[in-house]
């Protein structure tokens, strides 16, 4: 407990550092327009961060540094929000505070309830339910039905589905015994996932489904045992893939604007050219904040906050949230690694493989080294979702950080 | 480890060869494709000033205004008020072609921005600047305006300049494009076959011919011990190739001097040979070839053959055909060098730039680019240059009163008819233009069409220009 403190202290202290600096930055630029709910809103971010770290390790005795790194994106990410509109910025910063305490609720809930490894249908049955509302109540915005809108709060059901989807896969292969009765239970709960991938694909979410598909593969790779199954996945995917490329406009779009958005830019190829223009006009060490056009980037708050950091703070900046990320999965895989409790240890890793490929997928979408795939960029884009169920995700890799009681769990 | 173990650290190392891929790539784009994706038009960072800022207007050496900007209900309007007359060296800026000529290059001069840093960010955040620099030019417009009308009509290039100070007074490269039309017509100017769009007083490399031996002539008084007398039979044989004189005709006994006014090609070939062909290249190079010339717009590097070249190419580069190369205003430098003591100097097209409230910018000087040729050999080549004009092939651009010094051209072109060429200077006891013509695939002598519009060109400067 004492060593940990003191090795927790040293990165705390040079992240409040950093926010103070980086919050004097905005405040320079929009000097005009500093009311006292910016300072409010400034004061409570370090405040919240600061403190939340510091409690973080008084109360739990396992990994005291994904929490730090996840804060250290969150301080970033709200501090460009604010920058690019402050609205916005007050409101991520909110956000923020509700993400912090449905990490500690996270934390406690799974820590004192048992039996989580028990309840397949009720992650089933959730996860359908929230499909089936997605299609009823569903917005069509920015091409995908992703959101509903609850009492005036818009919200995106897939986001939750998410963390159910890890629960699935991790009650199944944590149990072998249990399931190895039924002959065909491999294919039942690949038929699952690909039932999910395909609500997922019907509502234009291809970004999210692409998520899934990865945490599948991947956890079906460490503990599948028929490993042909492993191979029967790679080419169902790769078919479905070449069969929504020719069926769907909107995909057969998407690899078009890859391949060559130059001669679409003036339409569809609009916003990746517009992102890659930031990120070329922030050299390596950025225009400074404030001093960038990041305004020019169609959804530069959400999607694109990366290349928003990239024009104003630098590529340096660019490659640290880039490496931050690289440190969070390094933390969460060694987590499972040390985790003997299998539920758990593959709770981790399904976290862990969700940060690693979502921040993948957008990070390479906006630098044009992948189709580019609406999703937000865990912790540091603008989105109340988002931000809950990577807290949410945070708070199961904080629990799985942790000695877990096995006895009455038996492997 | 088990098996378990082995791929879960399988899958980790997977995600982190994608972490560093990303990491890479983006090291790479910056370093190397950021650039050129940063100056696309559709960058609005590029336009965001032009949009606030009025672009200064473009003067030439009696102020008299030649582009000039006004703002109409929050857009920027330019006016090209000489449509052609200005396409290569004042060039064009629009939003959907780019930029082009002064246009570019002073671009932030015009705009009053500086290379665009952080700090320059931040002074226009307090301070938002609204108008741009003025440009000054050193071309005449008058002298211009004369120099288009000798040329029209024909494809080739003329430039003028004070060969003293580097200052350009007139540069034509026909044909041309009317900026004030470019968005109309533009299709039809980038695809045109005789390439409007292209500058060819700076980057149109000739075959420079008989104006290439003033430097044959520098090498062979550089090189001690030369037998100057040659007797000229009309041809000679190098190497098994030919080299005749125009028309075969024998010149008879020569020196150097009358060689030069006669234009003997047999004599340059031979005496080429004599000089060798390091001695040739170094004088060359000398007059910039093979070497950048700095200038307020693009210019196209001269060419002198490298390396071991034969002695067949070796007497082909003494009379100026071969393998070398030549624009028209590196030529106009090489007649301002012999004008100006042997010292070749920058050219200069932007006399000063000027904010919009009058304050002096910045200014531009003269500059030495090289010692061509010492003063006292330069001052023999002028009298020899001088003889050209007087009973020589340049007969064609004397003028009454003033002494001209010059040496025409005849460019055999091995893609089509002859180039016609002069370059020369007056008057020879002061030099106050100098000057060089070129006729592309013209088919005529240089001292038949080339020296006239020389000699007008010259009339006209000397009484009109404010030296």
């Amino acid at each position: 407990m004492l060593k940990n403190d003191i090795s927790n202290r040293s990165p705390r202290n040079l992240l409040f550092l950093f926010e103070i600096l980086s919050l004097s930055l905005v405040f320079l630029y929009d000097w005009g327009s500093v009311d006292r709910a910016t300072y409010i809103t400034a004061i409570g971010l370090v405040i919240i961060i600061y403190l939340s770290n510091f409690i973080l390790n008084k109360i739990s005795k396992g990994d005291s540094y994904i929490f730090l790194i996840v804060t250290m994106l969150v301080s970033i990410g709200v501090i460009m929000v604010y920058r690019i509109d402050s609205q916005l910025g007050m409101k991520q910063l909110l956000w923020l505070s509700l993400g912090i305490l449905i990490f500690y609720l996270t934390y406690f809930v799974l820590k004192f309830i048992r039996g989580w490894k028990n309840w397949i249908p009720l992650y089933l049955g959730l996860s359908y339910l929230l499909f089936f509302l997605t299609f009823l109540l569903g917005k069509r915005k920015y091409g995908a039905i992703n959101w509903i809108t609850i009492g005036g709060h818009s919200f995106q059901p897939a986001e939750i589905t998410k963390i159910l989807l890890i629960f699935i896969i991790a009650a199944y292969y944590s149990n072998p015994e249990k399931f190895s009765k039924y002959k065909y239970a491999p294919y039942y709960i690949m038929g699952i996932v690909y039932s999910f991938i395909a609500l997922l694909f019907l509502q234009r979410d291809l970004g999210t489904a692409l998520i899934f598909y990865a945490i599948f593969l991947a956890i079906q790779f460490i503990y599948e045992d028929r490993r042909i199954l492993i191979l029967y996945n790679i080419i169902l995917f790769a078919a479905g893939g070449i069969l929504g490329y020719v069926v769907f406009d909107h995909v057969k779009i998407r690899v078009l604007t890859w391949i060559d958005p130059w001669s679409y830019i003036d339409n569809k190829g609009y916003q990746i050219t517009q992102s890659l223009f930031a990120i070329a006009s922030g050299g390596f060490f950025g225009t400074g904040l404030g001093l960038g056009h990041p305004e020019f980037i169609p959804l530069s708050y959400t999607d694109f906050i990366f290349s928003a950091i990239c024009e104003e703070m630098g590529l340096f900046t660019g490659i640290g949230v880039i490496m931050l990320f690289m440190i969070l999965v390094y933390r969460g895989f060694k987590i499972a690694l040390n985790q003997t409790h299998k539920f758990y240890r593959i709770l981790a890793l399904g976290v862990s493989i969700l940060f690693g490929i979502q921040s993948i997928i957008i990070l390479g979408g906006v630098l044009k080294v992948l189709p580019l795939t609406g999703i937000t960029l865990p912790f540091v884009s603008y989105g109340g979702t988002s931000i809950l169920s990577s807290f949410i995700a945070l708070g199961i890799l904080q629990v799985a950080s942790e000695d877990i009681d096995t006895r009455e769990e038996a492997e | 480890m088990n098996s378990e173990h082995r791929r879960i650290v399988l899958v980790l190392i997977a995600l982190c060869i994608v972490f560093t891929g990303l990491i890479g790539y983006m090291s790479y784009f910056q370093a190397f494709k950021a650039e050129a994706i940063k100056m696309n038009s559709y960058n609005k960072r590029l336009w965001i000033n032009e949009e606030n800022i009025l672009r200064g207007s473009i003067l030439d050496r009696n102020g008299k205004i030649l582009v000039y900007s006004e703002k109409h209900d929050e857009t920027m309007r330019r006016y090209y008020k000489y449509g052609s007359l200005y396409s290569h060296i004042i060039g064009y800026s629009y939003r959907e072609y780019g930029k082009a000529g002064l246009e570019l290059s002073f671009n932030n001069y015009l705009l009053n921005i500086n290379d665009n840093s952080a700090l320059d960010e931040l002074i226009n955040i307090v301070a938002p600047r609204t108008i741009g620099n003025n440009l000054e030019l050193t071309i005449d417009h008058g002298t211009q305006e004369r120099a288009r009308n000798l040329l029209k009509g024909r494809k080739g290039s003329v430039v003028a300049m004070n060969p003293k100070t580097g200052e350009v007074y007139a540069m034509v490269s026909l044909p041309d494009f009317d900026v004030s039309t470019l968005r109309d017509d533009w299709g039809i100017i980038s695809e045109d076959p005789n390439s409007p769009l292209l500058n060819r007083a700076t980057q149109g490399l000739y075959t420079p011919g008989s104006v290439f031996k003033v430097i044959t002539t520098a090498a062979i008084l550089n090189t001690p011990g030369i037998n100057q007398e040659y007797l000229c039979k009309g041809t000679t044989t190098i190497d098994g190739y030919p080299f005749k004189d125009y028309q075969n005709k024998a010149h008879g006994e020569l020196n150097l001097k009358n060689a030069l006014a006669y234009s003997c090609n047999t004599y340059f070939t031979e005496k080429a040979l004599a000089v060798g062909e390091n001695k040739l290249r170094e004088t060359a190079e000398g007059f910039m070839f093979n070497n950048n010339i700095p200038f307020d717009l693009p210019v196209k590097s001269s060419s002198y053959p490298k390396g071991n070249i034969g002695d067949t190419d070796l007497a082909a580069s003494g009379i100026g055909q071969g393998k070398v190369l030549t624009t028209p205003l590196n030529m106009a430098m090489v007649a301002s060098a012999i004008a100006n003591n042997g010292e070749v100097v920058k050219p200069i097209l932007v006399n000063q730039v000027v904010s919009s409230t009058g304050k002096l910018v910045k200014s531009f000087n003269t500059e030495t680019l090289s010692q061509g040729i010492d003063s006292m050999k330069a001052a023999e080549i002028k009298e020899m240059m001088i003889e050209v004009v007087k009973k020589g092939t340049g007969k064609n651009s004397s003028i009454k009163n003033v002494q001209v010094a010059g040496k025409t051209g005849t460019a055999e072109n091995p893609s089509g008819k002859s180039h016609a060429w002069f370059i020369g200077f007056a008057p020879a006891e002061d030099p106050k233009i100098a000057i060089a013509v070129v006729l592309e695939e013209d088919g005529s002598t240089g001292g038949s069409s080339a020296a006239p519009i020389a000699r007008d060109l010259i009339i006209y400067g000397l009484n009109n220009i404010k030296f």
